[in-house]
């Protein structure tokens, strides 16, 4: 019993008891293993801003991006990059395959909201324009303009709309690992600018593997 | 004009189509046979329009931009630090209460949740594992953040910062004490929740811990449904058990509770006036507050 208490004393006198002694020890241990990670973290960090982008490459209009976006309207929309355009006066992707007559009623669209807008610049040439509030990014056009016209049509990521989310729930469902993360600077894949440039961008971007 | 479109498919003789698939199919022997430069060009140039018709220009609306992370973090660290002034000089409730309603505006339903330091746990641990992953600069800094201030002052950001925190809060009306044999070993469930979530996030599996934020949808005002109601469903057991999700699941309070258990600076009764009467004890909502124990040494 006075052993028990000369030892306290003891510990006392020397200024630091059993219980002081193991906290400043996982005091010490904790800080340095956080700053540790915080160390290297913050060098495999990239300075820039972040943004999803889909590269239209890979797209496979699988319809997910119109479904599985944290949003209710989703932040991906049909895009029209007018340099590839054919400008025809019938164009597979705003008349549907099935229709038997090839006139432009709304029976015969494809989009199923209507928000392709086809508008005669001069005969026989048309210019095909996306009404973004109801596009609803399914993918049906681009589909179709893939496979049988220029492929001026894609689907991408708006950055008006998007949150931007640490992990974008679309990218998560992709089944063609078609979303890409590109600095904000230049934030836009546009697809006439062909393959050879985004795989550069991709390459140039922080932590890029392509 | 030197660009015209067919305006329906023209019937061709045989023999037209066989040349052509012919031309074809030595066109895709080029193609494959070792030159990979040669790629149709993308472009199609424009015809000589009689008008003074211009194609439109892409449209590339441009997003937030730098300021929004740099916001972000700019207030994370100015509202730690008023957590910290208030819990260990103020000792002021009060302000607490009016700090996580801030946070809960600004950091929930303004920043709409992303990104934030419960999630960013993946970011650093798939940071750290493949060096090809892009890490945030944000994500780096919101979770070294909050639990180097839980070493130092203990975890006020739980208390004062955390939006999730923060909208259990509003909704307590009395909390019901957990019994000790039930709260303890749901208190084990975060840490299997953030082994499973770093393990799935460095093996490069999806992030759990955005994927099935339970708040996150109340904060945009949308998101998958059943996720929705389990958070409507996390709230209102939330009446009557104060802040379940931060006790039974929080991965990120995990990191914080560890940080915070060695922290010299506690928030604490003072023990020369304490006269026993555990009102304290009992009013914890959190059931944080124990019995007090006597020291070892002195126990003679």
């Amino acid at each position: 019993m006075n052993d028990g208490r000369g030892a306290d004393e003891s510990n006392r006198k020397s200024g630091l008891t059993r219980r002081q002694f193991f906290g400043g020890l996982g005091l010490g241990g904790l800080t340095l293993g956080l700053a540790g990670v915080g160390v290297v973290a913050a060098r495999r960090a990239a300075a820039e801003r972040l943004l999803w982008q889909i590269d239209p490459f890979k797209c496979v209009q699988c319809g997910q991006c119109r479904t599985h976006c944290v949003m209710a309207e989703s932040a991906v929309k049909c895009v029209h990059d007018f340099p590839m355009c054919g400008i025809c006066d019938r164009c597979v992707a705003y008349l549907s395959a099935n229709s038997s007559d090839l006139s432009n009623g709304a029976e015969n669209e494809l989009c199923p909201l209507g928000a392709i807008r086809r508008e005669l610049i001069e005969p026989p040439y048309f210019e095909y324009l996306i009404e973004e509030p109801l596009c609803t990014a399914c993918g049906l056009c681009v589909m179709r303009c893939a496979k049988a016209g220029k492929g001026s049509l894609y689907l991408q990521v708006r950055h008006d709309r998007c949150l931007n989310c640490n992990q974008c729930s679309i990218a998560a469902k992709c089944p063609a690992e078609a979303f890409v993360r590109l600095p904000a600077e230049e934030a836009y894949v546009v697809r006439h600018l062909g393959l050879e440039d985004l795989d550069r961008r991709l390459r140039d971007a922080p932590g890029g593997t392509r | 004009m030197t660009f015209r479109q067919p305006i329906a498919i023209r019937r061709r003789s045989s023999a037209k189509a066989m040349l052509s698939a012919l031309v074809g199919l030595l066109l895709l022997l080029t193609l494959f046979g070792g030159s990979a430069g040669a790629q149709a060009p993308l472009v199609l140039p424009a015809p000589e329009f009689e008008t003074d018709y211009q194609r439109p220009e892409l449209s590339h609306p441009l997003a937030d931009g730098l300021w929004r992370d740099g916001l972000y973090v700019g207030a994370l660290v100015l509202a730690l630090a008023a957590a910290v002034w208030l819990v260990h000089w103020r000792r002021s409730r009060r302000g607490m209460a009016v700090l996580s309603i801030f946070s809960l505006a600004f950091f929930g339903f303004w920043l709409l949740g992303c990104i934030c330091p419960i999630g960013s746990v993946q970011n650093i641990g798939l940071g750290l594992s493949d060096s090809s992953y892009i890490l945030p600069w944000a994500a780096v800094a919101v979770f070294v953040l909050p639990l180097g201030v839980a070493l130092v002052y203990g975890r006020v950001f739980c208390g004062g910062v955390c939006p999730l925190g923060a909208v259990q809060d509003v909704v307590l009306l009395r909390a019901v004490r957990v019994p000790e044999w039930l709260d303890k070993p749901l208190g084990l469930i975060p840490f299997a929740y953030l082994s499973l979530a770093v393990v799935l996030a460095t093996t490069g599996g999806p992030f759990i811990i955005c994927q099935y934020d339970p708040f996150i949808g109340l904060f945009r005002m949308s998101g998958e449904m059943w996720l929705i109601m389990s958070g409507l469903g996390l709230l209102l057991l939330g009446m009557f058990v104060a802040r379940p999700y931060c006790r039974f699941l929080c991965p990120y309070g995990v990191l914080l509770g560890l940080c915070s258990s060695v922290t010299r600076r506690r928030v604490s009764t003072s023990p020369g006036q304490c006269v026993n009467c555990r009102l304290c004890e009992k009013a914890c909502p959190m059931g944080a507050i124990r019995p007090a124990t006597e020291e070892r040494g002195r126990q003679t």
